[in-house]
């Protein structure tokens, strides 16, 4: 995979952040955490053949610290016993920031209620990517699980379309 | 019994050449599947639109700004040196014909006006159906006059107005008897209802196959910005069928 580094590189990790993040926070931010990623460690990565794959796990392992950290919060109390208030689900979204068509918006809302496997892989596929390079993003294992999960979730995205 | 991951490959158009035959079959012979296939295509479609419309929105500023950091980066062109299925693709959802392209146009997608070709003695190679050719030295692609516009969105766009599929279906019966300069006018409709013509602008030779370059009548309107792109497409015969084995896209 060779990409061409400008704002439609960015804009594709927009679409997958959306499948990353499952409709929990801003994909800009988690985009935005990826790119400092990248950009601060030039060196390493800039010859990289696969700046996509780099740029998608670090914005996976953002989320994940995000959830992390997000767990770790709701034990927390503030000087008065309250709880502290987690932001979490109340996030602005990018449904929010940007004007979809009523088509994309309805579809992009039944994808949030699918699973964490389904959303990822739908958004990837709405990215464009050829399935090599969505095996080599999720880290599945065999291209045929990668394609058999990809057939369920857009079955079951067309039954809750239906 | 047909694997339904196939059905899927088949409508994104994305299947290896060689099991259409048969996955078309099992389509034609039982309305479950075909019913399925509808609903894989129309998915396809959907998120087709999806990626497109989120992608076609204005990033905020501050990765407005980093995209200017990495535009900077001096990255190296990648040189292809496998060989690619550049045929059976008559859909773009994920990356097919834009990924062929994207590969193409390494090494000269920068230029303004000779993008691909072969270089020395490095032979590149392209599948065709199920045979392997040498790329021919009258495969070319133009690129865009203008740096900042986007092939893969030009591409994109052209295959969402352009059913490779149909498109075949009616130049294969026809183009035989064509001579050059002769008009075909396809099934194929613009977005105004207009009826797609093509006209037949030269014959030639790819390695033993017999190739023929069409082009379509008017330029097309491929980007917002996009003044009218000339569009013409070689077709070479495979097993006695015409496929398309380059898109030629210049100004």
């Amino acid at each position: 995979m060779t990409e061409k580094l400008d704002e439609n590189f960015i804009k594709s990790l927009v679409v997958i952040a959306l499948g990353i993040m499952r409709g929990k926070g801003d994909p800009y931010d988690l985009v935005n955490g990826a790119m400092e990623y990248l950009i601060s460690n030039k060196e390493k990565y800039m010859d990289h053949p696969n700046i996509k794959a780099i740029a998608v796990l670090k914005m996976k392992g953002l989320f994940i610290d995000g959830i992390r950290k997000n767990q770790k919060m709701t034990s927390m109390t503030d000087d008065e016993g309250n709880d502290l208030q987690i932001v979490d689900e109340k996030q602005a979204d990018i449904s929010d920031k940007i004007s979809l068509s009523d088509e994309c918006s309805k579809v992009l809302s039944v994808i949030k209620t699918m699973g964490e496997k389904c959303q990822e892989v739908l958004m990837l596929a709405s990215e464009g990517m050829s399935m090599q390079e969505m095996q080599e993003v999720t880290q599945v294992k065999s291209l045929g699980t990668v394609l058999s999960r990809l057939s369920n979730c857009r079955k079951e995205l067309k039954g809750l379309l239906a | 019994m047909i694997d339904e991951t196939k059905i899927m490959q088949y409508a994104d158009g994305t299947l290896p050449i060689e099991e259409h035959e048969e996955v078309k079959k099992a389509i034609e012979a039982d309305p479950k599947l075909k019913e399925l296939y509808n609903n894989f295509q129309e998915t396809g479609d959907l998120l087709f639109k999806l990626g497109n419309e989120i992608k076609s929105k204005p990033l905020p500023q501050n990765l407005q700004d980093k995209a200017n950091i990495i535009k900077s980066w001096k990255k190296p062109l990648a040189k292809e040196t496998g060989s690619f299925n550049f045929f059976g693709l008559f859909k773009i959802q994920y990356a097919g014909v834009a990924a062929a392209f994207a590969m193409f146009f390494v090494g000269g997608f920068y230029t303004n006006t000779f993008v691909a070709s072969l270089d020395g003695d490095n032979k590149k190679t392209v599948m065709m159906a199920t045979q392997k050719i040498d790329t021919p030295k009258e495969l070319k692609l133009r690129g865009m006059p203008n740096t900042d516009e986007d092939l893969s969105t030009r591409v994109t766009n052209l295959y969402r107005y352009f059913d490779e599929e149909q498109f075949l279906n009616d130049i294969n019966s026809k183009i035989d008897n064509m001579n050059l300069n002769d008009e075909f006018e396809s099934s194929l409709e613009d977005n105004d209802g207009k009826k797609v013509r093509f006209i037949l602008v030269e014959n030639f030779n790819a390695n033993g196959n017999d190739c023929k370059k069409v082009k379509f009548n008017e330029p097309l309107k491929l980007s917002s910005n996009d003044q009218g792109t000339d569009v013409s497409l070689d077709l070479c015969k495979i097993n006695n069928n015409y496929e398309i084995s380059t898109i030629n896209l210049s100004k």
